[in-house]
């Protein structure tokens, strides 16, 4: 007889998160986060901003460690400052650096933190056994986790996050530390999160890591939202065509003034080569260039849609 | 010829990710779960034999007074007037044999909060519905219980004992003692309670664990000393004894057995010495657990 496997949960159709002027000032005067206001969809969310933008603020908020200065936070639908203990037990968290006891299984971590999230002993130790299957740890699960190579440990972190099956994960740099092929397998793992029903907030300032295994992208700088949005929406707004073309010298200029005249914003590259940007114009950027090559006799060597990657659109939108 | 066995089908599962759906606490769940995982960690439970070996010896030892004391009176039942009333330890003796216990205190309550910091666990403990008061109460409440259990197993050999080899029957021996069954365990409650709350709370000073332990005898010793030097420079015993935070919880074991702080103590024959006493302790006490709450206020993540 096969076993009978439960069909994963619905996913949440609300915001797992919705901040509303979130402002975080500390003792010292710092402003950690600045009228902060975003709403986050379920499903891999990439966090991203450099060291000191305010991720770990709002990672320290969204778990009801402090109370902001001002504003409204809203995690999972559930108002942190109402119940900012017992929202954790929606959660689940993965730090960046090391915070496992080192003379411990993983077994025996993995469960303790599944029975500090509430979950019975029994239960708790069972679904480590599954969590630490389902990271690849299964084989070394009653090794003590001093012995555990970087990788290893991180995904003994992942499963402590994942235990109490939560509904959000708040996972810290996860790629933080491992070798090319450990990074495969935590992305893989990450990226399979939403598959569970289980939507994952990323905080790193790893753009490629982002756009790999994330539906959404949140961009913080110095405490202020940047950028928010779903990332194929945000490659598509701010794609490029480049376009080459040849048949008598200076075939780049005179394209560039021809699509000028036609109102459509082009930008020369070299002599051959000019780069029209698609985002202003759609469609009828990629309909003038054909009339205006064809017009001016030009050949057409090579015509490319080049897309924007995360780091060319955080490093536009933060020098804003 | 040899037939073949039948083919065996067989299939892997990929079995995925299981959702939970079954019960889940809350703060009172994971406060219950802290403590449950302190107290095993304390007693050695689920680590190697060398964690074991001190803890589960400490108890041994402390329960030697109470065999010896309940085989000496069995053996002597039958000449009574060798061994008239054999008794050489009272119950409110035996709960001064506890104070060893903080030997127990000096090594355990630095390996139950000193590795949360050190390997920064901390920030995952908080990030469960937990709050430092709630850590707090865990950890002093882990070690306080197996002090008070390591306190409270003897003398429940020592009465169980008595009773039964006594001369003068089990029933007469149990309404003469009676007193005993509430006293023991408020005394070995206000020593326990007492130190675990300053072993935990000078444990967390810091992250290492030998510092904490040294910290722990340190101040028993330092405090005991400066105070025996006051008390023997006194004709009649001098309030300066409370500065012995070791004895504080000996002076009220003697207000819960005799109502009065006793001949031996460094605080006999002070007028108030008994109300100096339970303010002296209700001080230390409470700056321990004020300590704590402040080192556990928040958490970096």
């Amino acid at each position: 007889m096969q076993p009978t496997v439960p069909p994963p949960p619905a996913p949440p159709t609300g915001p797992i998160l919705r901040a509303a002027d979130l402002t975080m000032t500390y003792p010292g005067g710092t402003t950690a986060l600045d009228d902060f206001t975003v709403d986050v969809p379920p499903g891999s969310v990439g966090l991203v901003g450099a060291n000191g933008a305010g991720k770990t603020t709002l990672f320290r908020l969204m778990l009801g460690l402090m109370e902001p200065s001002a504003g409204a936070l809203e995690v999972t639908g559930r108002p942190v400052a109402s119940d900012p203990v017992g929202i954790r037990s929606h959660l689940g968290y993965m730090p960046e650096h090391d915070c496992l006891p080192l003379d411990q299984t993983a077994a025996d971590i993995v469960a303790t933190f599944g029975e500090l999230a509430g979950l019975p002993a029994r239960a708790a130790r069972q679904r480590a056994s599954d969590m630490l299957d389902l990271v690849g740890l299964d084989e070394a699960r009653f090794r003590p986790v001093g012995g555990f190579s970087t990788g290893m440990r991180q995904r003994t972190k992942l499963a402590q996050a994942l235990v109490a099956d939560p509904q959000l994960v708040l996972l810290d740099e996860p790629t933080a530390g491992l070798d090319p092929l450990g990074r495969e397998d935590m992305l893989e793992l990450v990226g399979r999160l939403a598959g569970f029903g289980i939507s994952a907030i990323l905080a790193t300032h790893l753009l490629d890591d982002v756009q790999r295994v994330c539906q959404h992208v949140v961009m913080i700088d110095r405490g202020r939202l940047v950028l928010a949005g779903p990332i194929d929406k945000l490659m598509q707004t701010t794609g490029l065509m480049r376009v080459e073309v040849g048949g008598r010298p200076a075939a780049g200029r005179a394209l560039a003034d021809a699509l000028a005249a036609r109102d459509i914003v082009a930008a020369l590259v070299d002599e051959h080569t000019v780069e029209v940007n698609t985002s202003l114009h759609g469609d009828a950027a990629f309909d003038a260039v054909r009339d205006v090559t064809a017009d001016l006799g030009l050949r057409l060597y090579a015509l490319s849609t080049r897309h924007r990657s995360l780091d060319d659109v955080f490093m536009q939108e933060a020098r804003r | 010829m040899t037939a073949l066995p039948p083919v065996l089908s067989g299939a892997v599962y990929d079995r995925g990710y299981r959702p939970y759906d079954g019960p889940r606490g809350g703060r009172r769940e994971a406060t219950f779960a802290l403590w449950r995982l302190s107290v095993r960690r304390a007693l050695g439970l689920r680590r190697s034999w060398r964690q074991k070996v001190f803890p589960w010896s400490l108890l041994a030892i402390a329960t030697v007074p109470a065999v010896v004391n309940v085989g000496v009176g069995y053996a002597a039942r039958e000449s009574p007037a060798d061994f008239p009333d054999f008794s050489f330890i009272s119950y409110r003796e035996y709960v001064g044999v506890s104070t060893a216990l903080l030997l127990f205190v000096a090594l355990t309550a630095p390996d139950v909060v000193c590795p949360d910091r050190a390997q920064r666990v901390l920030p995952l403990l908080f990030s469960r519905p937990l709050t430092g008061v709630d850590y707090v109460a865990a950890k002093v409440g882990a070690i306080a219980a197996i002090v008070f259990g390591f306190g409270f197993l003897p003398q429940v050999v020592l009465f169980v004992g008595q009773t039964f080899v006594t001369r003068d029957g089990a029933l007469d021996y149990f309404t003469d003692h009676a007193e005993a069954l509430w006293q023991v365990p408020a005394a070995l409650v206000v020593l326990a309670v007492y130190y675990a709350a300053i072993g935990v709370a000078l444990a967390s000073l810091t992250d290492r664990r030998i510092v904490g332990g040294v910290a722990i005898l340190g101040l028993a010793l330092v405090t005991s000393g400066i105070a025996s030097i006051f008390v023997a420079s006194a004709d009649d015993g001098t309030a300066l004894a409370v500065i012995n935070v070791l004895a504080l919880p000996l002076a009220v074991r003697d207000l819960i057995f005799l109502g009065h702080v006793s001949d031996d103590s460094g605080l006999s024959g002070v007028s108030g010495g008994g109300v100096l006493a339970v303010t002296a302790y209700l001080v230390v006490l409470l700056s321990a657990v004020a300590l704590l709450l402040h080192r556990y206020r928040e958490v970096d993540l």
